[in-house]
C-alpha cells in the first residue's frame, strides 16, 4: 500500500459527499470546453468560407474626394473620378503575376430601375461566373438563362426583400423600365434570405442591364476570386491596381477579419464567464474539502500519531483535490462538448469536432485547481494537534 | 553510571499548561520518572491527574512547557518538528483506549499504515504482527467487522510493526470487558522485554500485572 493507495480508498468511501465537488468541476470544466469548442469551430467555420469562395478580390474604380472650400470655410466635396470599368478591358486583368491564381473574375453592373412605381436596385451579373461565386444561395427555382437575343427580354432573379412586398415568384412576369427603355423578365427564381445586399436586388445577365441601364460596354466592379488557399491576396490586389490605373482593388479579408474581430470579442465574453465559473468550482472544491478535513480530524490525528510527516498529509490533500480536478476535467470535457455538438449548430451554424487536443490541458487546468482548492484544507489539517483531536474522541 | 544506562526514558521536571479562556491550567507540576529499557510500567490515577497528558508528552504528539525527555540519552524536548516525526515512526508505538484504526482500511491495511508514511514496504512485518496478536486470519477484515478486542490487537500490531522501543497504551481495556481486557493485557505483558511498556490504567488488578506502578496525583508523582 502507498500514500496515494490510502487517498483513493478514501475517496471511495467519500465519492458522494466529493461528487458534490466533482460536478462544481464538470460545469466550470463543460463551459470552458463549450466555448473553446464552439468558438473554434465557428472561426474555423468562417476562414472555411473565405477559402471556399477564394481570397476574394473587389475591383472598382477609385473615386477620389476632394474638399471644396471657401476662403477657411468648408463648404462640401467634389468626388472625381470613372465610375465605371470598360468591360473591354476586363482581360487585362489576366497579365497580372499572378494569373494563375485566379479562378473567376465575376464583372457586376449596379443601377437604379423602375419596377412599377417602386424603384428597385438591378445588379447585372455573369450568370455562370456569378453561380461559382455564390453557390451557397438557395434558390426557389432556378438560376437565369445567360442572355436572350433580343436585348428587351430577359430572365431574373429577385431578393427575398423584393419578392415579398411585390408579391414576386417564380414564374412572375415583370417589367423594368429605366428613362426610355424597357424590358420584360421573367422571374425564375427567389433567393432565400440570405443577410447579404442581394435580398434587395433583381438580378438579371449583364448585357439586359447594360441595356436597361444604358451603360453598353461598362460595367461597375469585378469580384475577383482566387484558386487558392493562403494567396497573397495583398499582393495580387497590388498587381491589379498596376495593371488597371484608377480602379482600386480592395481584399475582401479586411471583411474576414472584422468578423472575426466579433467572433472573437463574443468569445473572450464567454470565456471571461467560463474562467468566472471555474473559480465558484474552486470555492466548491475548497468548501467540500475543508468539510471533509473537519470530519477527519481523528484520522489525520492518527496518522500523524503513527508516524505522518506534514509533507505526507499536505501530499495526500493535494492528491485528492488534483483527483478530483482531473476526474471533474475528464467528465467536463465530455459533456462540453456534447454541448457544443448541440448548441453550436444554433449559436454559431457550425456543428463543431471533439477538441481531442485540449483534453490535456483541460484535464490539467482543473487537477491544478483542484490543488490550488486544497491549501486552505491542507493549512486546516496541518494545524491539527493530535494529542487533541485523539483526546476530545 | 550503570542506572543511566538502563534508563530508556527520563522525565526530568516536566510541567504542562493549557490555556483555557483565559485561564492558564497546570496539569502536570514538575514530573520526574525514570522508566527502564525492557520495564513494563503501569501509570495510574484518577480521572484529570495527567496521565494522558504525560504519556503523550513521551510519545511528543504534546510538548512539555517546561523540562525535558530524555530518551537513550538525547533530550528529545529539544528536536524539531521534522525529527520529532522520524521519532514517532521508529521509536514510539502508541495503543488508545478507542483503538482509533481508520475504517475505510482493512486490518492489513491500518497495521501497515506506520510503515506506508515510513515508505518501507515490508509486507512480511505486517503479517508477522497480525500473527503475534491472533488475527493473521482476519487480516482483509475491516474494523467494523471485527469485535472490540480483534480491533484493540489490530490497533497493537500497529503499534508494534514498526518494532519500536516504547509501547504507550493509553487505557487499552477501557472499552472492552473484563477477559477481553486481560487477554490484551497478556500481550502487553508478552510485548514487554522486547520494549519497554508504559500503559495508563484505573484498573489496579490489571495494573499490578505490571513490573511497577506509577500513581499520578493532581500532577504529581505519588508512588
Amino acid at each position: 500500500m502507498r500514500l496515494h493507495t490510502l487517498v483513493l480508498k478514501d475517496i471511495s468511501r467519500r465519492r458522494t459527499k466529493l461528487g458534490l465537488a466533482v460536478l462544481s468541476v464538470v460545469v466550470a470544466a463543460a463551459a470552458i470546453v463549450a466555448v473553446i469548442t464552439t468558438f473554434s469551430a465557428a472561426t474555423q467555420g468562417l476562414y472555411e468560407e473565405s477559402n471556399k469562395f477564394g481570397a476574394n478580390i473587389i475591383v472598382k474604380p477609385e473615386v477620389k474626394t476632394i474638399p471644396l472650400v471657401a476662403g477657411s470655410t468648408p463648404i462640401g466635396s467634389l468626388s472625381t473620378g470613372e465610375n465605371y470599368i470598360e468591360e473591354s478591358e476586363i482581360s487585362k486583368i489576366y497579365t497580372i503575376k499572378n494569373n494563375a491564381n485566379l479562378a473567376v473574375v465575376a464583372p457586376r453592373l449596379y443601377g437604379i430601375a423602375k419596377l412599377g412605381n417602386s424603384s428597385v436596385v438591378v445588379m447585372g451579373v455573369d450568370p455562370d461566373k456569378e453561380k461559382k461565386l455564390k453557390s451557397w444561395w438557395n434558390i426557389q427555382g432556378h438560376w437565369m438563362a445567360a442572355g436572350t437575343s433580343e436585348p428587351n427580354k430577359t430572365e431574373v432573379i429577385v431578393g427575398s426583400d423584393i419578392a415579398g412586398p411585390l408579391g414576386i415568384k417564380e414564374g412572375s412576369q415583370i417589367t423594368l423600365n429605366q428613362g426610355n427603355v424597357s424590358i420584360n423578365a421573367l422571374v425564375t427564381g427567389v433567393i432565400e434570405r440570405t443577410g447579404g445586399n442581394e435580398d434587395g436586388y433583381i438580378i438579371l445577365p449583364l448585357a439586359a442591364s447594360q441595356y436597361l441601364l444604358s451603360k453598353e460596354g461598362k460595367v461597375s466592379s469585378l469580384e475577383v476570386r482566387a484558386l487558392c488557399n493562403n494567396c497573397p491576396v495583398e499582393e495580387m490586389s497590388k498587381q491589379i491596381e498596376e495593371v488597371f490605373p484608377g480602379l482600386e482593388a480592395r481584399p475582401m479579408s479586411q471583411i474576414v477579419k472584422n468578423e472575426m474581430a466579433v467572433v472573437e470579442h463574443t468569445q473572450s465574453s464567454a470565456m471571461a464567464v467560463s474562467i468566472i465559473t471555474l473559480l465558484v468550482s474552486m470555492l466548491t472544491v475548497a468548501s467540500t474539502m475543508l468539510a471533509s478535513v473537519n470530519e477527519k480530524l481523528k484520522e489525520i490525528g492518527i496518522m500523524r500519531a503513527v508516524g505522518a510527516s506534514n509533507t505526507q498529509i499536505v501530499f495526500m490533500l493535494f492528491f485528492e483535490g488534483a483527483i478530483i480536478g482531473l476526474a471533474g476535467g475528464v467528465i467536463g470535457f465530455a459533456v462540453g462538448t456534447i454541448a457544443s455538438a448541440f448548441a453550436a449548430p444554433l449559436m454559431v451554424s457550425v456543428t463543431p469536432q471533439p477538441m481531442w487536443e485540449i483534453l490535456p490541458l483541460a484535464a490539467g487546468i482543473c487537477a491544478l485547481t483542484g490543488m490550488v482548492a486544497s491549501l486552505i484544507p491542507a493549512k486546516r489539517a496541518l494545524g491539527v494537534d493530535p494529542a487533541e483531536v485523539l483526546r476530545s474522541v | 553510571m550503570s542506572e543511566a544506562l538502563t534508563n530508556l526514558i527520563q522525565v526530568k521536571d516536566v510541567t504542562k499548561k493549557y490555556r483555557l479562556g483565559s485561564n492558564e491550567i497546570e496539569v502536570l507540576h514538575g514530573i520526574n520518572l525514570e522508566v527502564r529499557d525492557g520495564e513494563f510500567v503501569s501509570i495510574m490515577g484518577q480521572s484529570g491527574s495527567g496521565k494522558t497528558t504525560l504519556m503523550n508528552i513521551i510519545g511528543m504528539l504534546d510538548r512539555p512547557t517546561n523540562g525535558s525527555i530524555i530518551v537513550k540519552d538525547i533530550d528529545i524536548t529539544k528536536k524539531s518538528q521534522k525529527e520529532l516525526v522520524e521519532f514517532r515512526r521508529k521509536t514510539v508505538g502508541f495503543v488508545f483506549q478507542q483503538f482509533h484504526l481508520i475504517p475505510s482500511l482493512t486490518a492489513y491495511e491500518n497495521v501497515a499504515l506506520p510503515l506506508v508514511f515510513a515508505g518501507d514496504k515490508n509486507d512480511d512485518a505486517v503479517a508477522a504482527a497480525l500473527e503475534r496478536v491472533g488475527l493473521a486470519h482476519r487480516m482483509y477484515h475491516k474494523p467494523v467487522e471485527l469485535s472490540g478486542g480483534e480491533q484493540q490487537r489490530v490497533a497493537i500490531a500497529r503499534a508494534v510493526v514498526m518494532k519500536p522501543q516504547i509501547l504507550l497504551a493509553d487505557e487499552p481495556t477501557g472499552a472492552l470487558d473484563a477477559s477481553t481486557g486481560s487477554m490484551i493485557i497478556s500481550l502487553l505483558k508478552s510485548l514487554a522485554g522486547e520494549m519497554t511498556v508504559i500503559m495508563i490504567t484505573h484498573n489496579k488488578e490489571l495494573a499490578e500485572c505490571s513490573d511497577r506502578i506509577v500513581f499520578l496525583k493532581d500532577g504529581n508523582v505519588a508512588e
